[in-house]
This record gives structure tokens, sequence and C-alpha cells, in this order.
């Protein structure tokens, strides 16, 4: 360590950094100036920077309608995540018949793509009569594989110890999950609000299909219909596609220290 | 550092609150400026102001122009209108034996802004 200077790395992760942040600044300056994308020879400052495309994309369409749309789904996708994949990690610490072949199945039912699964979850909503409501808007992302595991590797990691003092002191299996595993588990949590949040937040396909008519569509349905509305819609579209991101990047760089240590935590047992 | 004091400069209180702030402020902007009035002056082709002149408000909306008021000019070739909800509008000034304005594009940052217009309409141009 400290036998060569760091300056050549770092100068290379600032390279990579700025071309990977190229499209977002792209993004950003075109809401903000309007000019074509496609214009040549482009124009790496922008010029007459105004936030008047915001202003349109606020009064054209529906927009507050479609952010609480969004919120509301994104809210009750994040409680059921929390809930219910801390439930099914703290299932998977404990000894039961059959623990490997669930492991098992769960993490082959990962590979089974949302696509593959849309008309059964179609149906199902359907029958619940949740068809164009904001539960049946959340439903298909109130549980995810991913999350459940994330929160059995937290759950793997707390010392058994504790557990069994929990035990002794006559703690049920909720309230040990709620007392003792959850509050030392806040990086977990954090992973499950944040992957929950942008996965409900930025769903496209499943609100697609299951919403009927504009009062219940949520940003990215919204962002779509704006698209086909008119065609020189470049400044507004734009601004339309931050107004949709910034929630998903503030809750990110908020939470982002949690979400990594989330995301990594048990990687490195034994 | 106090509970309370650590609780406040927590950054999800720190950032949602200055947000919460800053909507709050914007609204209390709006509310205080959203007459819908609308001020400018129309002059000639030599610059001296036009009494008598009609000026057209147009609202843009996103396929179309729609007509939305009417007004003519004062003694003085001022003109305002009032109660205009719009944000993003087109004004044209006209008059018998003068010539016209060219259609002239604004924008506001909000529905009903008070506005006056930086130069007058000039006819004939």
């Amino acid at each position: 360590m400290g036998r060569y200077p760091t300056w050549p790395v770092h100068a290379g992760l600032i390279a990579v950094s700025a071309l990977m942040l190229t499209p977002f600044y792209w993004v950003v300056r075109t809401s903000v100036t309007g000019d074509n994308i496609f214009a040549y020879p482009p124009a790496l400052l922008p010029r007459h920077v105004h936030l008047f495309y915001f202003v349109d994309v606020w009064y054209y369409i529906p927009f507050v309608r479609f952010l609480v749309n969004s919120v509301v789904v994104s809210l009750i996708a994040v409680v059921a995540n929390v809930v219910f994949n801390a439930m099914g990690g703290y299932a998977l610490t404990l000894p039961f018949r059959g623990k490997r072949a669930v492991v098992l199945a769960l993490l082959a039912f990962m590979m089974i793509p949302f696509q593959a699964t849309i008309i059964p979850a179609y149906l199902i909503t359907k029958e619940l009569g949740l068809l164009n409501t904001h539960l049946g808007l959340a439903l298909p992302l109130c549980s995810t594989i991913v999350g459940i595991f994330v929160f059995k590797a937290a759950f793997d990691a707390v010392p058994r110890s504790l557990i069994d003092a929990g035990r002794l002191d006559g703690l049920g299996d909720g309230q040990i999950l709620r007392l003792i595993m959850l509050p030392l588990s806040t990086s977990a949590v954090a992973t499950n609000v944040i992957l929950s949040f942008i996965w409900s937040w930025n769903s496209f396909l499943w609100p697609l299909i299951i919403v009927r008519n504009q009062e219940m569509q949520t940003l990215p349905l919204g962002l779509s219909t704006f698209l086909s509305y008119l065609e020189n819609t470049t400044g507004a579209l734009y601004a339309f596609c931050i107004m949709v991101l910034i929630p998903g990047v503030l809750i990110f760089v908020l939470a982002q220290r949690q979400f990594i240590d989330g995301l990594t935590s048990g990687a490195t047992k034994a | 550092m106090s509970a309370a004091r650590r609780w406040l400069l927590n950054r999800y209180v720190v950032v949602f609150g200055t947000i919460a702030a800053v909507i709050f402020s914007w609204n209390v902007y709006v509310a205080t400026h959203d007459d819908g009035r609308i001020a400018g002056m129309v002059v000639g082709p030599d610059g001296r102001p036009v009494p008598g002149a009609t000026v057209t408000l147009r609202e843009r909306t996103l396929t179309t122009l729609e007509p939305r008021a009417t007004v003519r000019t004062g003694e003085r070739g001022e003109f305002l209108l009032t109660g205009q909800r719009v944000h993003h509008f087109v004004l044209e000034a006209q008059k018998e034996g003068v010539g016209a304005s060219p259609r002239t594009a604004f924008r506001l940052y909000f529905r009903g802004q008070n506005f006056t217009l930086p130069v007058p309409l000039r006819l004939g141009g």
C-alpha cells in the first residue's frame, strides 16, 4: 500500500463516472433548454436556460394525480415488502423439514420473468376485484424473493444467543421478529424499502395492463400518454422524465449507505 | 448533542423539511401573485402609443391556440387583461388602418401570474 500513486485510478474513475453520467446530464440539459437532442454540432453547455417545460408538464397533464397514484402504490409496496419479506426471511432462518427445498425453489423462481406470470397475475387480481385499484397496482410487488433473501442474510447474522434469551423471556416468533430481528437489521430494511420503492415507482407493464382509466395512471404510464399527445415535446418530455426520476434518486441518495450495507450483509460470512 | 437537536439535524428531516418549506413558500408567493393581470402597451411603427387597438390573448394548449380574451388599448396605448388563468399564451394587437403586430408568445411560471410585457406590441412590425 502506498507504493503507487492513486491519482491514475482516481482519474480513470472520474472519467468512467463522467461517461456514465453523460446521458443524465443530457436529459437535464434538454429539460431546461428544449434543444433538440439530435442537433449537430451538439452544444455541451446549455444556453437560454429556463424552467418553463416543467411548468408545461405540471399543467398540460394531470401530473399531481399521477404523482399521488405513484406515491400511494409505492407506499403500499414498500410497507408490504418490509412486512412480508421480513416474515419470509425470518421463517427461512428457522429449522423445518424441507427448508433446503424451499430455498432452492425460491432461488429457481427468481429466474422466471414477470412477463411469464403476468396472465395468471392478471386473472388473480381480477378475481380479487382489484383491477384498476391502488392495491391491485401494488399487488405483484408486495413481496419479492430478493427482499426475502436480503432479510434472511441479515437475520442469519443476528447472534442466536439473543433469540434464545428472547425465547427464555417468553417472546413468541412475531415478537422476536419485531423486537429483536428488525431493530438489528436496519440495513436490510433500508434495502427492502429502496428496492421495492424503485421497482414499484418505475413499474410500467403491470399498470399498463390493469389500469382502465386516466384517473388511476401512474407516472410511467403518464409519461407514455404524454408522448402520444404531441410530437414536439422534447423539452417537456425530458422535464417529465426528471420529475419522475427525482423521488427515486432522492430516496437512494439519502439511504445509500444502508442500501449498500443491506446488499452486502452476510456476503463475507464463511 | 440533545436528542431533539439530533432528530432535527437528521438528513431525512433536513431534506424533506427543506422541500416542504420551499413548497410552502412557493404556494404563498403564488397565492399572492395570481390575479391573472396581464398589462402592456401597443405602439405604432413609429414607436408612438396607439389608442383603440384590439389586443387578443390566445392560450397555447397542447395542440392549439384557444382565443381567451380581447381588450382595447386606452388613450396612452396601454391595456390590461385580468383574471387570465393561463401560463403559456400568445398576444396579438391590431388596428384598422395601422396594421397588426406579430403574434408574440409568452410563458409564465404559474397560471394567473401577474405579468407586464417587457416590450410593447408593435403594429405593422
